[in-house]
Protein backbone atom coordinates (compact mmCIF):
# COMPACT_ATOMS: atom_id res chain seq x y z
CA UNK A 1 0.00 0.00 0.00
CA UNK A 2 1.40 3.34 -0.99
CA UNK A 3 0.12 6.57 0.37
CA UNK A 4 0.80 8.66 -2.63
CA UNK A 5 -1.58 11.50 -2.94
CA UNK A 6 -1.25 14.03 -0.20
CA UNK A 7 -2.27 17.62 0.01
CA UNK A 8 0.73 19.84 -0.45
CA UNK A 9 2.77 17.27 -2.22
CA UNK A 10 3.96 15.15 0.66
CA UNK A 11 7.50 15.37 1.93
CA UNK A 12 9.28 14.50 -1.27
CA UNK A 13 8.35 17.73 -2.94
CA UNK A 14 11.02 20.33 -3.08
CA UNK A 15 10.15 23.98 -3.03
CA UNK A 16 9.56 24.91 -6.61
CA UNK A 17 7.78 28.11 -7.48
CA UNK A 18 5.19 27.19 -10.01
CA UNK A 19 3.31 30.13 -11.39
CA UNK A 20 0.11 29.89 -13.32
CA UNK A 21 1.99 30.30 -16.58
CA UNK A 22 4.05 27.22 -15.76
CA UNK A 23 0.91 25.30 -14.95
CA UNK A 24 -0.68 26.31 -18.23
CA UNK A 25 2.41 25.29 -20.20
CA UNK A 26 2.20 21.86 -18.69
CA UNK A 27 -1.38 20.74 -18.39
CA UNK A 28 -3.13 22.29 -21.37
CA UNK A 29 -1.27 20.65 -24.19
CA UNK A 30 0.48 17.75 -22.55
CA UNK A 31 -0.68 14.54 -20.97
CA UNK A 32 -2.96 11.84 -22.28
CA UNK A 33 -5.82 13.04 -24.43
CA UNK A 34 -9.00 11.45 -23.19
CA UNK A 35 -10.86 11.48 -26.48
CA UNK A 36 -8.21 9.31 -28.05
CA UNK A 37 -9.46 6.60 -25.69
CA UNK A 38 -13.03 7.29 -24.86
CA UNK A 39 -15.90 8.13 -27.17
CA UNK A 40 -19.17 7.07 -25.70
CA UNK A 41 -19.10 8.48 -22.21
CA UNK A 42 -17.16 11.59 -22.89
CA UNK A 43 -18.78 14.67 -21.47
CA UNK A 44 -18.01 17.86 -23.31
CA UNK A 45 -17.49 20.63 -20.83
CA UNK A 46 -16.78 24.23 -21.59
CA UNK A 47 -13.19 25.17 -20.81
CA UNK A 48 -12.29 28.70 -19.85
CA UNK A 49 -8.66 28.40 -20.73
CA UNK A 50 -6.57 30.89 -22.53
CA UNK A 51 -3.60 30.28 -24.68
CA UNK A 52 -1.05 32.57 -23.15
CA UNK A 53 1.68 31.46 -25.46
CA UNK A 54 3.61 34.11 -27.28
CA UNK A 55 4.35 33.36 -30.88
CA UNK A 56 8.09 33.57 -30.78
CA UNK A 57 8.65 34.62 -34.36
CA UNK A 58 6.19 37.36 -35.20
CA UNK A 59 6.21 41.00 -36.15
CA UNK A 60 5.26 41.84 -32.58
CA UNK A 61 8.28 39.96 -31.31
CA UNK A 62 10.53 41.68 -33.80
CA UNK A 63 9.29 45.11 -32.82
CA UNK A 64 9.79 44.35 -29.16
CA UNK A 65 13.33 43.17 -29.78
CA UNK A 66 14.08 46.25 -31.87
CA UNK A 67 12.75 48.45 -29.11
CA UNK A 68 14.79 46.66 -26.48
CA UNK A 69 17.94 46.98 -28.54
CA UNK A 70 17.17 50.62 -29.13
CA UNK A 71 16.99 51.17 -25.40
CA UNK A 72 20.43 49.76 -24.80
CA UNK A 73 22.51 52.72 -23.86
CA UNK A 74 25.29 52.48 -26.39
CA UNK A 75 26.84 55.73 -27.41
CA UNK A 76 29.83 54.62 -29.43
CA UNK A 77 28.43 52.43 -32.09
CA UNK A 78 31.54 52.04 -34.18
CA UNK A 79 33.85 50.97 -31.41
CA UNK A 80 34.41 47.35 -30.68
CA UNK A 81 32.41 45.89 -27.89
CA UNK A 82 35.05 45.49 -25.18
CA UNK A 83 34.92 49.15 -24.23
CA UNK A 84 31.20 49.13 -24.52
CA UNK A 85 30.27 46.51 -22.06
CA UNK A 86 30.71 48.64 -18.98
CA UNK A 87 28.52 51.34 -20.42
CA UNK A 88 25.91 48.84 -21.40
CA UNK A 89 25.69 47.50 -17.91
CA UNK A 90 25.02 50.95 -16.55
CA UNK A 91 22.42 51.60 -19.18
CA UNK A 92 20.83 48.27 -18.52
CA UNK A 93 20.54 48.97 -14.84
CA UNK A 94 19.13 52.39 -15.46
CA UNK A 95 16.43 51.18 -17.77
CA UNK A 96 15.79 47.98 -16.02
CA UNK A 97 12.31 48.77 -14.83
CA UNK A 98 11.00 49.17 -18.32
CA UNK A 99 13.32 46.87 -20.17
CA UNK A 100 11.46 44.51 -22.46
CA UNK A 101 14.13 41.91 -21.97
CA UNK A 102 14.15 42.04 -18.20
CA UNK A 103 13.57 38.93 -16.20
CA UNK A 104 9.86 39.62 -16.52
CA UNK A 105 8.35 36.77 -14.68
CA UNK A 106 4.78 36.29 -15.45
CA UNK A 107 3.73 35.31 -18.87
CA UNK A 108 0.16 36.29 -18.23
CA UNK A 109 1.28 39.78 -17.49
CA UNK A 110 3.32 39.72 -20.66
CA UNK A 111 0.33 38.45 -22.51
CA UNK A 112 -1.83 41.30 -21.31
CA UNK A 113 0.83 43.81 -22.26
CA UNK A 114 1.16 42.13 -25.58
CA UNK A 115 -2.50 42.41 -26.36
CA UNK A 116 -2.42 46.07 -25.46
CA UNK A 117 0.49 46.66 -27.73
CA UNK A 118 -1.22 44.97 -30.61
CA UNK A 119 -4.38 46.94 -30.10
CA UNK A 120 -2.33 50.08 -30.06
CA UNK A 121 -0.57 49.43 -33.31
CA UNK A 122 -3.80 48.42 -34.95
CA UNK A 123 -5.38 51.60 -33.72
CA UNK A 124 -2.72 53.50 -35.53
CA UNK A 125 -3.37 51.54 -38.66
CA UNK A 126 0.13 50.17 -38.45
CA UNK A 127 -0.48 46.54 -39.25
CA UNK A 128 0.03 45.79 -42.93
CA UNK B 1 -23.07 2.56 -18.34
CA UNK B 2 -24.36 6.02 -19.06
CA UNK B 3 -25.91 7.83 -16.15
CA UNK B 4 -29.62 8.42 -16.03
CA UNK B 5 -30.57 11.57 -17.83
CA UNK B 6 -30.98 14.75 -15.84
CA UNK B 7 -28.19 13.83 -13.46
CA UNK B 8 -26.18 16.96 -12.69
CA UNK B 9 -22.91 15.18 -12.21
CA UNK B 10 -20.05 14.10 -14.32
CA UNK B 11 -16.74 12.55 -13.52
CA UNK B 12 -13.59 14.61 -13.97
CA UNK B 13 -10.55 12.39 -14.53
CA UNK B 14 -7.09 13.55 -13.43
CA UNK B 15 -4.89 10.63 -14.18
CA UNK B 16 -4.20 6.92 -13.99
CA UNK B 17 -2.11 5.26 -11.29
CA UNK B 18 -1.41 1.83 -9.87
CA UNK B 19 -4.32 0.41 -7.92
CA UNK B 20 -2.58 0.30 -4.53
CA UNK B 21 -2.66 4.01 -3.80
CA UNK B 22 -4.31 5.63 -0.87
CA UNK B 23 -5.69 9.13 -0.82
CA UNK B 24 -4.99 11.64 1.88
CA UNK B 25 -8.30 12.54 3.44
CA UNK B 26 -10.37 15.60 2.64
CA UNK B 27 -8.82 16.41 -0.70
CA UNK B 28 -10.99 18.24 -3.17
CA UNK B 29 -10.84 18.57 -6.92
CA UNK B 30 -11.61 21.07 -9.63
CA UNK B 31 -14.88 22.94 -10.03
CA UNK B 32 -16.90 25.26 -7.87
CA UNK B 33 -17.93 23.91 -5.48
CA UNK B 34 -15.20 21.30 -5.76
CA UNK B 35 -16.03 17.63 -5.43
CA UNK B 36 -14.22 15.18 -3.19
CA UNK B 37 -11.25 13.49 -4.75
CA UNK B 38 -11.95 9.77 -5.21
CA UNK B 39 -10.37 6.69 -6.68
CA UNK B 40 -12.03 4.47 -9.27
CA UNK B 41 -10.36 1.07 -9.38
CA UNK B 42 -10.30 -1.62 -11.98
CA UNK B 43 -8.00 -4.59 -11.81
CA UNK B 44 -4.55 -3.23 -10.93
CA UNK B 45 -5.26 0.29 -12.17
CA UNK B 46 -6.81 3.30 -10.50
CA UNK B 47 -8.11 6.59 -11.82
CA UNK B 48 -8.18 9.73 -9.72
CA UNK B 49 -11.53 11.44 -10.21
CA UNK B 50 -13.91 13.95 -8.67
CA UNK B 51 -17.47 15.00 -9.44
CA UNK B 52 -18.11 18.12 -11.45
CA UNK B 53 -21.23 19.84 -12.68
CA UNK B 54 -21.11 19.49 -16.46
CA UNK B 55 -23.10 22.68 -16.89
CA UNK B 56 -20.39 24.82 -15.34
CA UNK B 57 -17.31 25.77 -17.31
CA UNK B 58 -13.94 24.69 -15.95
CA UNK B 59 -10.60 26.41 -16.23
CA UNK B 60 -10.26 29.00 -13.50
CA UNK B 61 -6.71 29.51 -12.22
CA UNK B 62 -7.68 27.41 -9.20
CA UNK B 63 -8.94 24.62 -11.43
CA UNK B 64 -5.70 24.57 -13.39
CA UNK B 65 -3.56 24.56 -10.27
CA UNK B 66 -5.68 21.91 -8.59
CA UNK B 67 -5.43 19.58 -11.55
CA UNK B 68 -1.66 19.85 -11.56
CA UNK B 69 -1.20 19.68 -7.81
CA UNK B 70 -3.27 16.54 -7.50
CA UNK B 71 -1.15 14.78 -10.10
CA UNK B 72 2.19 16.15 -9.02
CA UNK B 73 1.70 15.27 -5.39
CA UNK B 74 1.76 11.63 -6.35
CA UNK B 75 4.50 11.77 -8.95
CA UNK B 76 7.39 11.65 -6.51
CA UNK B 77 5.98 8.51 -4.92
CA UNK B 78 4.28 6.43 -7.57
CA UNK B 79 4.08 6.42 -11.34
CA UNK B 80 1.17 8.37 -12.72
CA UNK B 81 -0.23 8.90 -16.20
CA UNK B 82 -1.57 12.43 -16.29
CA UNK B 83 -4.53 13.31 -18.45
CA UNK B 84 -4.66 16.62 -20.21
CA UNK B 85 -6.75 19.21 -18.39
CA UNK B 86 -10.46 18.93 -19.05
CA UNK B 87 -11.12 15.18 -19.28
CA UNK B 88 -14.68 14.50 -18.18
CA UNK B 89 -16.61 11.24 -18.38
CA UNK B 90 -20.19 10.30 -17.64
CA UNK B 91 -19.54 8.48 -14.38
CA UNK B 92 -17.43 6.06 -12.35
CA UNK B 93 -18.72 3.05 -14.27
CA UNK B 94 -17.67 4.61 -17.53
CA UNK B 95 -14.21 5.36 -16.18
CA UNK B 96 -13.76 1.71 -15.27
CA UNK B 97 -15.44 0.08 -18.25
CA UNK B 98 -14.48 2.46 -21.05
CA UNK B 99 -11.10 3.78 -19.96
CA UNK B 100 -9.32 1.52 -17.48
CA UNK B 101 -10.47 -1.88 -18.76
CA UNK B 102 -10.14 -1.56 -22.53
CA UNK B 103 -6.73 0.11 -22.33
CA UNK B 104 -5.47 -1.84 -19.36
CA UNK B 105 -2.39 -3.30 -21.01
CA UNK B 106 -1.28 -0.04 -22.52
CA UNK B 107 -1.69 1.91 -19.27
CA UNK B 108 -0.13 -0.81 -17.21
CA UNK B 109 2.94 -0.98 -19.43
CA UNK B 110 3.30 2.79 -19.38
CA UNK B 111 3.09 2.86 -15.58
CA UNK B 112 5.77 0.19 -15.37
CA UNK B 113 8.04 2.29 -17.54
CA UNK B 114 7.53 5.34 -15.36
CA UNK B 115 8.19 3.51 -12.14
CA UNK B 116 10.91 5.24 -10.13
CA UNK B 117 10.98 8.27 -12.41
CA UNK B 118 9.60 11.77 -12.05
CA UNK B 119 9.53 14.70 -14.41
CA UNK B 120 11.36 17.93 -13.83
CA UNK B 121 11.29 20.95 -16.09
CA UNK B 122 14.31 23.19 -16.31
CA UNK B 123 13.33 26.59 -17.49
CA UNK B 124 15.62 29.48 -18.27
CA UNK B 125 14.98 33.06 -19.25
CA UNK B 126 17.41 35.50 -20.74
CA UNK B 127 17.50 38.29 -18.24
CA UNK B 128 18.90 41.76 -18.48
CA UNK B 129 20.63 43.39 -21.43
CA UNK B 130 23.49 40.92 -21.62
CA UNK B 131 21.98 38.69 -24.26
CA UNK B 132 21.24 41.64 -26.53
CA UNK B 133 24.76 42.93 -26.05
CA UNK B 134 26.04 39.53 -27.06
CA UNK B 135 23.89 39.49 -30.16
CA UNK B 136 24.83 43.02 -31.19
CA UNK B 137 28.50 42.42 -30.66
CA UNK B 138 28.36 39.43 -32.97
CA UNK B 139 26.31 41.01 -35.71
CA UNK B 140 27.48 44.07 -37.56
CA UNK B 141 24.33 44.27 -39.66
CA UNK B 142 22.27 44.59 -36.50
CA UNK B 143 24.60 47.30 -35.25
CA UNK B 144 24.18 49.26 -38.48
CA UNK B 145 20.41 48.94 -38.47
CA UNK B 146 20.30 50.05 -34.89
CA UNK B 147 22.18 53.22 -35.75
CA UNK B 148 19.93 53.93 -38.70
CA UNK B 149 16.84 53.71 -36.53
CA UNK B 150 18.20 55.61 -33.59
CA UNK B 151 16.41 58.88 -32.94
CA UNK B 152 14.17 58.51 -35.99
CA UNK B 153 10.40 58.69 -36.10
CA UNK B 154 9.23 55.17 -35.15
CA UNK B 155 6.56 55.15 -37.86
CA UNK B 156 9.05 56.01 -40.56
CA UNK B 157 11.44 53.29 -39.49
CA UNK B 158 8.90 50.54 -38.99
CA UNK B 159 10.30 48.34 -41.75
CA UNK B 160 13.83 48.80 -40.48
CA UNK B 161 12.76 48.02 -36.96
CA UNK B 162 11.08 44.83 -38.10
CA UNK B 163 14.22 43.93 -40.00
CA UNK B 164 16.40 44.57 -36.98
CA UNK B 165 14.04 42.71 -34.70
CA UNK B 166 14.02 39.70 -36.98
CA UNK B 167 17.80 39.57 -37.00
CA UNK B 168 17.84 39.77 -33.20
CA UNK B 169 15.09 37.19 -32.91
CA UNK B 170 16.95 34.76 -35.17
CA UNK B 171 20.14 35.33 -33.23
CA UNK B 172 18.39 34.75 -29.91
CA UNK B 173 16.89 31.54 -31.33
CA UNK B 174 20.37 30.39 -32.26
CA UNK B 175 21.56 31.16 -28.72
CA UNK B 176 18.58 29.27 -27.34
CA UNK B 177 19.49 26.23 -29.41
CA UNK B 178 23.08 26.38 -28.31
CA UNK B 179 22.20 26.84 -24.65
CA UNK B 180 19.61 24.06 -24.85
CA UNK B 181 22.26 21.78 -26.34
CA UNK B 182 24.56 22.61 -23.47
CA UNK B 183 21.89 21.79 -20.91
CA UNK B 184 21.03 18.52 -22.67
CA UNK B 185 24.68 17.51 -22.74
CA UNK B 186 25.13 18.34 -19.08
CA UNK B 187 22.03 16.35 -18.13
CA UNK B 188 22.66 13.41 -20.44
CA UNK B 189 24.03 11.16 -17.72
CA UNK B 190 21.48 12.18 -15.13
CA UNK B 191 18.16 11.57 -16.81
CA UNK B 192 16.30 8.69 -18.38
CA UNK B 193 14.78 10.84 -21.09
CA UNK B 194 14.50 14.42 -22.14
CA UNK B 195 12.07 16.45 -24.16
CA UNK B 196 12.77 19.91 -25.49
CA UNK B 197 9.66 22.01 -25.09
CA UNK B 198 8.71 24.71 -27.51
CA UNK B 199 9.75 28.13 -26.29
CA UNK B 200 6.78 29.89 -24.76
CA UNK B 201 8.36 33.29 -24.64
CA UNK B 202 10.79 35.19 -26.79
CA UNK B 203 13.21 35.44 -23.87
CA UNK B 204 13.24 31.71 -23.21
CA UNK B 205 16.78 30.44 -22.94
CA UNK B 206 16.05 26.79 -22.22
CA UNK B 207 12.81 24.91 -21.68
CA UNK B 208 13.38 21.21 -21.30
CA UNK B 209 11.54 18.42 -19.52
CA UNK B 210 13.59 15.61 -18.00
CA UNK B 211 12.61 12.24 -16.65
CA UNK B 212 14.81 11.83 -13.62
CA UNK B 213 15.31 8.70 -11.58
CA UNK B 214 14.41 8.99 -7.95
CA UNK B 215 17.70 9.60 -6.18
CA UNK B 216 19.29 11.43 -9.10
CA UNK B 217 17.84 14.81 -8.19
CA UNK B 218 21.06 15.98 -6.63
CA UNK B 219 23.00 15.44 -9.82
CA UNK B 220 20.39 17.48 -11.63
CA UNK B 221 20.64 20.24 -9.08
CA UNK B 222 24.38 20.27 -9.49
CA UNK B 223 23.99 20.74 -13.24
CA UNK B 224 21.60 23.61 -12.65
CA UNK B 225 23.94 25.21 -10.13
CA UNK B 226 26.88 25.01 -12.51
CA UNK B 227 24.93 26.55 -15.37
CA UNK B 228 23.46 29.21 -13.12
CA UNK B 229 26.97 30.23 -12.19
CA UNK B 230 28.14 30.14 -15.78
CA UNK B 231 25.19 32.13 -17.09
CA UNK B 232 24.98 34.58 -14.23
CA UNK B 233 23.71 37.97 -15.36
CA UNK B 234 22.70 36.47 -18.67
CA UNK B 235 20.05 33.86 -18.02
CA UNK B 236 18.12 32.76 -14.97
CA UNK B 237 17.25 29.13 -14.38
CA UNK B 238 14.41 27.55 -12.49
CA UNK B 239 13.61 23.93 -11.76
CA UNK B 240 9.97 22.88 -11.67
CA UNK B 241 9.06 19.54 -10.16
CA UNK B 242 8.82 16.82 -9.27
CA UNK B 243 5.75 16.53 -11.40
CA UNK B 244 3.79 13.90 -13.26
CA UNK B 245 5.38 12.89 -16.54
CA UNK B 246 3.23 15.13 -18.72
CA UNK B 247 5.84 15.36 -21.45
CA UNK B 248 6.51 11.65 -21.63
CA UNK B 249 3.11 10.08 -21.92
CA UNK B 250 2.26 9.82 -25.56
CA UNK B 251 -1.17 9.06 -26.87
CA UNK B 252 -0.15 6.35 -29.25
CA UNK B 253 -3.54 5.94 -30.86
CA UNK B 254 -3.79 8.14 -33.90
CA UNK B 255 -7.18 9.47 -32.91
CA UNK B 256 -9.12 7.13 -35.14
Amino acid sequence: MTTAVQPGGGNAARPSPSGLADVIDTILDKGLVIDAYVRVSLVGIELLTIDARIVVASVDTYLRFAEAVNRLDISQEKEGLPGLVGKLEEGGAKHKTKGAIEAAGDKLRDFAGDAKERAYSRGRGGEG
Amino acid sequence: MAPSSGQQRACYVYGILPEDIELGSGMTGVGDPPGQLRVVRSDDLAALVSDVDPARPLGSPDDLRTHKEILDSSAAEVPVLPLRFGAVMAGDDAVASELLQPFHDEFSAALDQLDGLAEYVIKGRYAGPRILEEVLSENSQAQRLREQIRGQDPDATRELRIQLGEIISDAVSAKREKDTRELLDAMADHCAESFVREPTHEDDAVHVAFLVETGQEQEMEKVVEDLTRKWEGRAELRVLGPMAAYDFVGTTQPGG
